[in-house]
């Protein structure tokens, strides 16, 4: 295969997996990393590298136009980021003294029940007469956004607030012990835990991962893993991909992102239970 | 400005800039190959890390300056340029969200701000996961 054409397919790929990273509130590397490694020969640490670079052009493109629309509440993004950091943080000073294996499967089966949660609230639009809880009032975590498939305005409130933030800081402990991506994690504990419309969880996650990817993005750099050649088709594909997601997600409704983000919690849930047992290596 | 305004604006032309970056070095590697009629042969590279690593991957600033000051540049360096401009871009967005929120004399997110540019800094250092 000639470079132009190598260059392109990696670009289509980067694109696509941006369009996806913007409405799903993920850095597409679990799109990237398998269809880089299996498809082009990639080897996995550039593919992984790829990954993380990914990762910030999604936030970059996607969060620039969901914050500039509304959609993504900056205020829960850096309130609930300090958790994951922190978490993140926590994680890589515990590597080798916190049994990772057990906090995969915990995770594992928290992901599955989040997947039922998930399914049993697929048709709910808008979550509507909740109780505002004291500390997102507090931390000005309440907002608005203008819904185009409702065709008004939607006023929302978080809840379960300290209950979200653990959930955050727990991913954050399993992506330092790991070094695996937290975007689902971010999503789910927006969604499920917080109550918050689905839109405006991946939106605001779409935030918050450039912020937790950039804390190990320097480790990738300093080894050598994000090779020139192959991220720039990767970041203008992704980045291009991202712009594209900000615009479709406003025509999507939030039942329809939810129906979307299935399968990537059932995928998570399966593939972190097998590893966490042992099955999966 | 609004913090996100501010917040959006540096993100969007952090990542615009780091992009231009690459796309022009990526362009000037390719024109340079065409020139010497010694193709590139990526898909080969990128499949072995060691292989690829010593010629094509820049590693620290030190080595990446060096590759810049030569005239004209590596078209390598220029890339790399832009993949630091992109990986910087979140931080300074949290600057950019830092001073936005201090104009609104907004103290809680202030100190927020500050803490998670410590956390990044810190895990910066730490080699902690996305």
């Amino acid at each position: 295969m000639n470079d132009v054409a190598f260059l392109s397919m990696i670009l289509g790929t980067s694109t696509v997996a941006g369009v996806l990273g913007a409405i799903l509130g993920l850095g597409g590397g679990i799109l990237l990393v398998p269809l880089l490694t299996l498809f082009f020969g990639v080897s996995l640490p550039y593919a992984m590298g790829a990954s993380v670079l990914s990762v910030i052009a999604t936030s970059c493109g996607a969060a620039a136009g969901h914050l500039s629309s509304g959609l993504a509440n900056i205020r829960l993004g850096l309130f609930l980021a300090l958790f994951t950091v922190t978490g993140a943080l926590a994680g890589a000073s515990l590597v080798g003294v916190m049994p990772a294996r057990a906090l995969q499967t915990l995770f594992g089966l928290a992901l599955a029940y989040s997947a039922f949660t998930t399914i049993r609230q697929l048709h709910v639009e808008v979550v509507d007469s909740l109780v505002a809880d004291p500390l997102a009032q507090r931390f000005g975590l309440d907002g608005v956004y203008g819904d185009r498939v409702l065709g008004r305005d939607v006023a929302y409130h978080a809840v379960h607030v300290r209950a979200g933030a653990a959930v955050m800081f727990g991913a954050g402990l399993l992506s330092g012990l790991l070094g695996i991506g937290s975007g689902a994690f971010k999503v789910l504990a927006m969604d499920t835990v917080m109550r918050l419309p689905m839109k405006v969880s991946t939106a605001t996650s779409n935030f918050m991962i450039g912020l937790t990817a950039a804390a190990s993005a320097g480790v990738y750099f300093g080894r050598g893993d994000i090779h020139p050649v192959i991220a720039t088709p990767v970041a203008l594909g992704v980045l291009v991909g991202s712009f594209i997601g900000t615009r479709v997600i406003g025509r999507l409704s939030n039942t329809t992102v939810r129906k979307l983000f299935l399968p990537i919690v059932l995928y998570l849930a399966l593939s972190m239970l097998l590893h966490g047992l042992g099955v999966l290596r | 400005m609004t913090p996100e305004r501010a917040v959006s604006r540096v993100l969007f032309l952090g990542g615009f800039l780091a992009v231009a970056l690459m796309i022009g070095g990526l362009a000037a590697l390719e024109l340079r190959a065409l020139r010497t009629a010694h193709p590139l042969d990526i898909a080969h590279v990128v499949e072995n890390r060691e292989a690829g690593r010593s010629v094509d991957v820049f590693v620290s600033v030190p080595q990446l300056a060096r590759a810049l000051a030569r005239w004209p540049p590596s078209p390598l360096a220029v890339i790399v340029v832009g993949i630091v401009v992109l990986l910087a871009t979140p931080a300074v967005g949290v600057v950019a969200a830092l001073i936005a929120f201090a104009r609104e004399h907004d103290r809680r997110y202030v100190v927020i701000c500050v803490a998670l540019l410590v956390g990044l800094v810190t895990g910066f250092f730490l080699n902690v996961g996305g």
